[in-house]
């Protein structure tokens, strides 16, 4: 599998739209485009395999599921995950004769795709510091008072931190991934070590994304509960997720509705004090 | 002299905010320009003289980050302020206005990265991926679908609803009311989560024991899974879990240690994803 310098252009500019400083802006830019899901499916409509894409894409959202990124730091780059990581995650698959529906398949993909996420925090540190120089003469305008300037610098000047973050390195990671994939190949036999370690890694890395996520809502050891009901649906019943998500409602419902009684009490019990209080 | 500004200014502040307000990011200034590019129209609208507009540009030009969709009630809450303040009310200056942003951003951008970033998109996610199965692109599609229409209404009506209450619309969130909600979120969350490792994450062992005659009497793997299905799966989530949020490890920290783990794995036999060409 060859990628195009067309195909490698228009992947070159989704990375440039998502990101998180991206220019497709946060919620359809960084949200949308940027999630590996979505980023399959791109990658797979123009790589001509959405099946494929979609998979891939799959097994990488999960490592990514709860990317949070407090106060701008980043621990991976959404553009290189899924518009660098993904296309390469394809042309290894390709390479390799695997199916991205097996297990394997999926492994290699979620490791690939997460060195390349990792490494792409360069991108993403090069955007930000390139930037600097547009608010400079963003500072430059207010001094000046020609407020209009701001629009250009917000939304047109950083299109080329973005042709020299992403789009390039995009294309050129497109363009020489099929190479590197071949001399992985050759160099490290599948029954390796190395491949075997690889591997595993890949079926291993999801569980950090999940717990990135279960970091936001296990404060206490009796939070864990809602998240292994939900496990045991999927696990031990065997409910699709979004099955699983209408029993989830039920329960978070009940949930509000308690909440919602025991604060309308305490509000009542507290007017009642307030009663006895000017009775006396 | 009472002013009011025109619903094509806002709209245009709004749409200024939902697409410009991280498009310029740098560390030292994050959604600072994004905020400018989203009170000029509204400087605009609201002051003639040069000097005024540059008063209150002036005002906007302080450091500002924060989870930005559901911060889109801050800018909302500043739209009213200004609003006010170009009317001729003395008791909003410079100081209500920066004071009031910098005690919002940092409660607002707890509450959106746990309540948005951390549940209601991994949610969609989940409910996408279950659609996904089989390499379907269904699940996407329904993903940008939903999650856009979602972003894009819930913003703007944060931001009318900050402009129309100002600071009042605040406690919407951290009241009691969305305390429940939130609450309820996570809990929804959590369900949703716990399925989509099941589904989506497996990790296995190959540990296997074998008899004088070769036959294996022992699986680790099938062992484990009689206790509870997906036994090791859980458990290396909660030690990820564990190591992050009890050892403060660092997410790449926790995967460096996965990958020693993996190779130490695979040296004794412990993981073997049995492939070959």
């Amino acid at each position: 599998m060859e990628i195009s310098w067309l195909q490698a252009i228009l992947i070159g500019l989704f990375a440039c739209l998502s990101s998180m400083p991206g220019m497709g802006g946060t919620s359809i830019g960084n949200y949308t485009l940027g999630r590996p899901l979505i980023g399959g499916l791109v990658c797979g409509v123009i790589l001509g395999d959405i099946a494929t894409g979609v998979l891939v894409g799959c097994a990488m959202q999960v490592v990514y599921i709860a990317l949070v990124t407090p106060g701008g730091t980043v621990s991976a780059d959404v553009r290189a995950v899924s518009y660098i990581g993904i296309p390469l995650a394809m042309v290894a698959l390709n390479s390799y004769g695997l199916s991205p529906e097996s297990v394997e398949g999926a492994a290699l993909a979620t490791s690939f795709g997460t060195m390349v996420g990792t490494l792409g925090t360069v991108l993403f540190y090069g955007t930000a510091t390139i930037n600097l120089v547009w608010q400079h003469a963003g500072w430059q305008a207010v001094e000046k008072r020609q407020y209009k300037k701001l629009y250009v610098v917000d939304m047109v000047l950083p299109w080329i931190s973005h042709i020299l973050c992403s789009f390039i390195p995009t294309i050129i990671m497109c363009k020489l991934g099929a190479d590197v994939v071949e001399l992985i190949k050759t160099t490290l036999p599948m029954d390796g070590i190395a491949m075997k370690t690889l591997f595993t890694v890949g079926s291993l890395l999801p569980c950090v994304g999940i717990a990135i996520l279960l970091k936001q809502i296990v404060k206490a050891a009796a939070d864990f509960v809602p998240f292994l009901f939900g496990f045991v649906l999927a696990a031990s019943l065997g409910i699709n997720l979004v099955s699983a998500t209408v029993v989830a409602s039920m329960f978070a419902i009940i949930n509000y509705k308690i909440k919602m009684l025991s604060a309308q009490r305490v509000a009542g019990a507290a007017a009642t004090i307030d009663d006895d209080e000017e009775d006396i | 002299m009472e002013k009011k500004l025109s619903k094509k200014a806002l709209i245009k502040s709004f749409h200024n905010w939902y697409y410009g307000h991280l498009t310029c990011f740098s560390q030292e200034h994050m959604q600072t320009f994004g905020y400018l590019c989203a009170m000029l129209p509204l400087v605009e609208e609201l002051y003639k003289n040069e000097d005024d507009k540059a008063k209150a540009m002036n005002t906007y030009t302080a450091f500002f980050n924060t989870e930005p969709q559901l911060g889109t009630v801050i800018v909302g809450i500043t739209a009213g302020l200004e609003e006010a303040r170009a009317g001729g009310q003395e008791d909003v200056d410079d100081e209500t206005i920066n004071g009031l942003r910098a005690g919002l951003m940092g409660p607002v951008a707890g509450i959106g990265d746990s309540l948005i970033v951390g549940t209601v998109i991994p949610i969609l996610l989940g409910i996408a991926m279950g659609m996904s199965t089989g390499g379907s692109p269904l699940g996407a599609i329904f993903y940008i679908i939903v999650w856009n229409l979602f972003a894009y209404f819930g913003m703007r009506f944060l931001y009318f609803k900050g402009y129309n209450l100002g600071a009042k619309a605040v406690e919407f969130l951290i009241g009691t009311q969305g305390e429940a909600i939130r609450d309820s979120v996570s809990i929804l969350g959590g369900i949703v989560i716990g399925a989509v490792s099941a589904t989506w994450v497996s990790v296995k062992t190959s540990f296997t024991l074998y008899n004088e005659a070769g036959e294996a009497y022992l699986s680790l793997q099938n062992k484990l899974d009689e206790v509870f299905p997906g036994l090791l799966t859980a458990i290396f989530i909660v030690v990820c879990w564990f190591l992050m949020a009890k050892k403060q490890l660092s997410p790449i920290k926790v995967m460096l240690l996965l990958v020693v783990i993996a190779f130490v794995g695979v040296l004794i036999g412990f993981f073997n994803p049995g492939l070959s060409y």
